[in-house]
């Protein structure tokens, strides 16, 4: 159970893929991350990719992203869309707006364990994220409707996305 | 005379949303206090009406930093309930799991969220520019903690193989001489550590107040033991109201806990003051550097304290380690429950002080009520009166000073308020 790298299986294109759900299941649609992560695991992934729950992580998340060749992350994102809807995008494609001036432990997310990565000047995986536009965040259980009726539907553009990268061996194609 | 208004709107640096408000007219202080304005979270209704084996799931998801302390609190409060016992491997096990998140914090809170401050920075990341030196270290120290508790309950965040009657998972004697190694070539960042919080100038500022931890007649308690106070009182787990004594303020949405007096603190500076003797001989050489023995009354120094925790929890787990290695590990499945109606109170002294889970069950092992007091709420009455005790002794300072300093005061209980939620904020460029 444990991450180590050594443990890491190598697809059969050597590319080794994370996807990496991250938020808090017991609010709401942030839970989507860890939800879209055990569906997928649930449904079973090529050999060399594998899903972890990152929960809330904050900048642990560094450590994660270590030693692999591709990340997906999954999270709810206000992508100012109606809810349920999700885009795929990269770090460089977006904003990530954190709070660089007032880092807490828990509201640091990926923006800024990339900014910490980069100002170390870690060697950073391709990074690849999947944002949910959510409709709710309250202290509750499970998914809003709209959310939980996308849900198919990113399940299996993320399996899609995978089983390309682990058919091709190379990079998947352009994202939105 | 002075005037001074600092309105604080989310003190950064801190877990959750709470502000610090300070008004003072003329050198009157007219208003003067730290208001936690979350909306409650209700967890306690979360649990009801689920399944025994499911609740430590549930709990640890309150907190994205002490998780192994409430899936502990809530596990031991189970056992207690059903009648568990625990094997002598499973009770190791689960101390170096503690150990492990210990570390893990207070490292998270005196790097990330305190040093910033003596370093005239707004977070640890421009630190890097600096000081990459100790931030580099930070990150080691961190992964260190955080491979210890994943290489015993699974995953360090929202532990798995945690559960009640013990671990689902053993880890090998190959990997627990690897982490031992790793412990015992750590000990130089944590001289480095201590060092270097020992070098920073903490601010001067004493008040007399009533320390409250758990208590252990062999070793510096983290999981179970009695409650102590420093005002001489002692009590079972089990009579933990007789200590917290909830109440409501108009300002806060997070209810206030007093003993013997108007407040008491719990925490890592309470621990220390109340069980210094059991320290490990390393932890007590770091709190000479800081010049500390107890009765410490400076709540600044709870990070101290933690740093002075930090040496403890290396040098046990290595102690810990040793004794597995002598035992020799084998692997162990969870002691058996037999589901009976019951009662319990687990009780833990997470990185933020004692925390308590108390739970009543039905006949078919099924929650029927809860209740989880945490560290943050315990010692809100007792910030609020340093808050009252500090800024009369301040008020000759420039109001962004005053500032910083309370800031840096409410930092240093190191309070955990919520977990925020984690989502992203996307501009498309």
């Amino acid at each position: 159970m444990s991450l180590a790298n050594s443990q890491i299986r190598t697809s059969d294109s050597g590319r080794r893929v994370l996807i990496l759900g991250l938020g808090n299941p017991l609010r709401g649609d942030d839970g989507v991350g860890p939800r879209v992560v055990a569906e997928l695991r649930r449904r079973g992934l090529p050999e060399g990719v594998e899903a972890v729950d990152g929960g809330t992580l904050g900048l642990d998340l560094l450590y994660l992203l270590e030693g692999w060749d591709q990340v997906i992350i999954v999270d709810a994102a206000i992508l100012g869309r109606n809810p349920g809807e999700f885009l795929r995008f990269t770090p460089e494609d977006a904003h990530l707006v954190g709070s660089l001036a007032s880092l807490s432990s828990h509201s640091a997310g990926l923006a800024e364990t990339l900014a910490l990565a980069r100002a170390l000047g870690r060697a950073l995986p391709e990074i690849i994220i999947y944002g949910i536009q959510p409709e709710r965040m309250d202290w509750e259980e499970g998914l809003s409707p709209a959310v939980e009726a996308a849900l198919p539907r990113l399940v299996k553009e993320i399996r899609k996305h995978v089983m390309a990268c682990s058919e091709e061996g190379g990079k998947p194609e352009r994202p939105l | 005379m002075t005037t001074l208004n600092v309105n604080v709107h989310y003190v950064t640096r801190v877990e959750g949303h709470g502000n610090i408000v300070v008004d003072v007219k003329n050198g009157e202080v007219k208003e003067c206090r730290f208001e936690v304005v979350e909306a409650p979270r209700f967890f306690e209704a979360f649990v009801r009406g689920r399944p025994y084996h499911d609740i430590n799931h549930i709990v640890s998801r309150i907190c994205g930093i002490c998780s192994v302390g409430h899936s502990t609190a809530s596990v031991r409060a189970t056992e207690k309930a059903m009648g568990v016992e625990l094997s002598e491997q499973a009770w190791l096990l689960r101390k170096l799991n503690f150990h492990g998140e210990i570390l893990d914090s207070h490292v998270l809170h005196t790097y990330y969220l305190v040093a910033p401050d003596f370093f005239g920075v707004h977070s640890v990341i421009p630190l890097v520019e600096t000081h990459r030196e100790v931030v580099e270290r930070a990150l080691r120290i961190k992964k260190l903690a955080r491979d210890l508790c994943a290489m015993i309950s699974g995953r360090h965040t929202h532990p798995c193989a945690l559960v009640v009657g013990g671990f689902t998972h053993t880890p090998t004697e190959r990997e627990l001489r690897q982490m031992r190694e790793r412990l015992v070539a750590a000990r130089a960042d944590m001289d480095a550590t201590v060092d270097l919080f020992a070098s920073l100038p903490w601010p001067q500022f004493e008040r007399e107040t009533e320390y409250v931890s758990l208590r252990k007649e062999d070793e510096y308690a983290f999981i179970d033991g009695v409650i102590v106070t420093s005002d001489g009182f002692t009590y079972s787990v089990e009579d933990y109201k007789k200590v917290t004594n909830e109440y409501l303020v108009p300002f806060s949405t997070a209810k206030w806990t007093r003993h013997n007096r108007e407040s008491y603190m719990v925490g890592a500076l309470a621990r220390f003051n109340n069980n210094y003797e059991q320290l490990h001989p390393r932890a007590k050489e770091a709190a000479a550097k800081f010049g500390m023995k107890p009765i410490v009354k400076n709540p600044f120094l709870n990070t101290a304290a933690q740093v002075v925790e930090m040496v403890h929890c290396l040098e046990d787990s290595i102690r810990i380690i040793d004794e597995l290695l002598v035992r020799g590990v084998r692997e162990e499945k969870p002691a058996p429950v037999t589901v009976r109606a019951g009662e319990g109170v687990g009780a833990c002294e997470v990185p933020r002080g004692v925390l308590f889970h108390h739970y009543v069950y039905d006949e078919r092992g099924l929650c029927v009520e809860a209740n989880c007091i945490i560290p943050t709420n315990q010692n809100l009455a007792n910030l609020n009166a340093d808050i009252r005790a500090l800024v009369p002794q301040i008020l000759d300072r420039p109001q962004e000073e005053v500032r910083l300093l309370l800031e840096m005061l409410v930092r240093a209980y190191d309070p955990c308020i919520s977990c925020a939620t984690h989502f992203l904020r996307v501009e498309f460029v």
